[in-house]
């Protein structure tokens, strides 16, 4: 074989891994089992994080009027807010209504 | 397609591509020394291909390191391009890389001044190219981002096995018969 067409026969064998890598990259742009995986979780926020909000504290429990309260074994409910749940300016709430 | 997405493209396609040029750069210089491929041309053809084989990998594999320095997210500092072990995640994986590239061109600044070189001290040089190509496959299998792929590996490593029973056979068998 001539040394050009060895040349070209290289050439081209180069262009082809180059072209389907470029084709298989293109479609596999993220690949979870990559050995490697570069930290990218703590960089630097360009804009602040907004405020989480916070729980208010659970008011006492009242009691209605006259009545013993009857003992259970549950705990007593927790309030727990999702993110993006505002808290408004309220007064807490401290009675509940009986039909 | 943002920028960081085209040097990310860039990169693993010119890493994957440089590779594949590499190979045929080790195979034709084995060839030289072996008779594995007399059957395709005379040795001057082959001489001829060894040395033209350097402006295929080179450039991929400066572009393979360009484009990772300037893609934010892989976090490869210049000084990581020439000095090894010293990146913030992967220090073996992309290191080896580094030894390989640096290796490389010590290999390739040397051969371009043979003429002027002791001709033993340039063929002991010359011999470290195994050595480079052994780092350069363990940074394609630690690093590699496509390795994983079952034709990207079928290809790697046949080619590394390929190349590493040929070296093998002229270290230990001298010249190959026909």
């Amino acid at each position: 074989m001539r040394p050009i067409a060895l040349r070209l026969a290289a050439l081209a064998t180069t262009l082809f891994v180059f072209a389907g890598s470029v084709d298989y990259a293109a479609s596999h742009v993220k690949n979870v089992s990559a050995p490697l995986q570069p930290p990218v979780a703590d960089r630097p926020s360009a804009t602040p994080a907004p405020a989480q909000p916070t729980p208010t504290p659970l008011p006492p429990l009242v009691t209605q009027r006259g009545r013993t309260p009857v003992p259970t074994g549950t705990p007593a409910p927790r309030l727990t807010i999702a993110p993006g749940v505002r808290l408004a300016t309220l007064a807490p709430l401290t009675f509940t209504h009986t039909s | 397609m943002d920028t960081g997405l085209l040097l990310w493209i860039l990169a693993r396609a010119t890493g994957l591509s440089s590779y594949a040029a590499l190979c045929i750069s080790i195979l034709s210089g084995l060839a030289l020394r072996t008779s594995v491929l007399d059957f395709l041309a005379t040795n001057r053809a082959i001489r001829a291909l060894h040395d033209w084989t350097t402006w295929l990998w080179m450039p991929l594999g400066l572009v393979h390191v360009a484009t990772l320095v300037l893609d934010k997210t892989a976090r490869i500092a210049p000084l990581d391009v020439v000095v090894p072990f010293r990146t913030s995640y992967g220090e073996l994986a992309i290191g080896l890389g580094t030894v390989s590239f640096d290796v490389f061109l010590i290999i390739t600044i040397t051969s371009w001044l043979r003429r002027r070189m002791n001709d033993r001290l340039w063929r002991w040089i010359h011999r470290t190219s195994y050595v480079a190509f052994g780092a350069l496959f363990l940074h394609a299998y630690m690093a590699g981002t496509d390795f994983d792929s079952p034709l990207i590996s079928a290809l790697s490593w046949s080619v590394a096995l390929g190349i590493g029973v040929l070296a093998v056979s002229r270290i230990t068998l001298g010249r190959l018969p026909e």
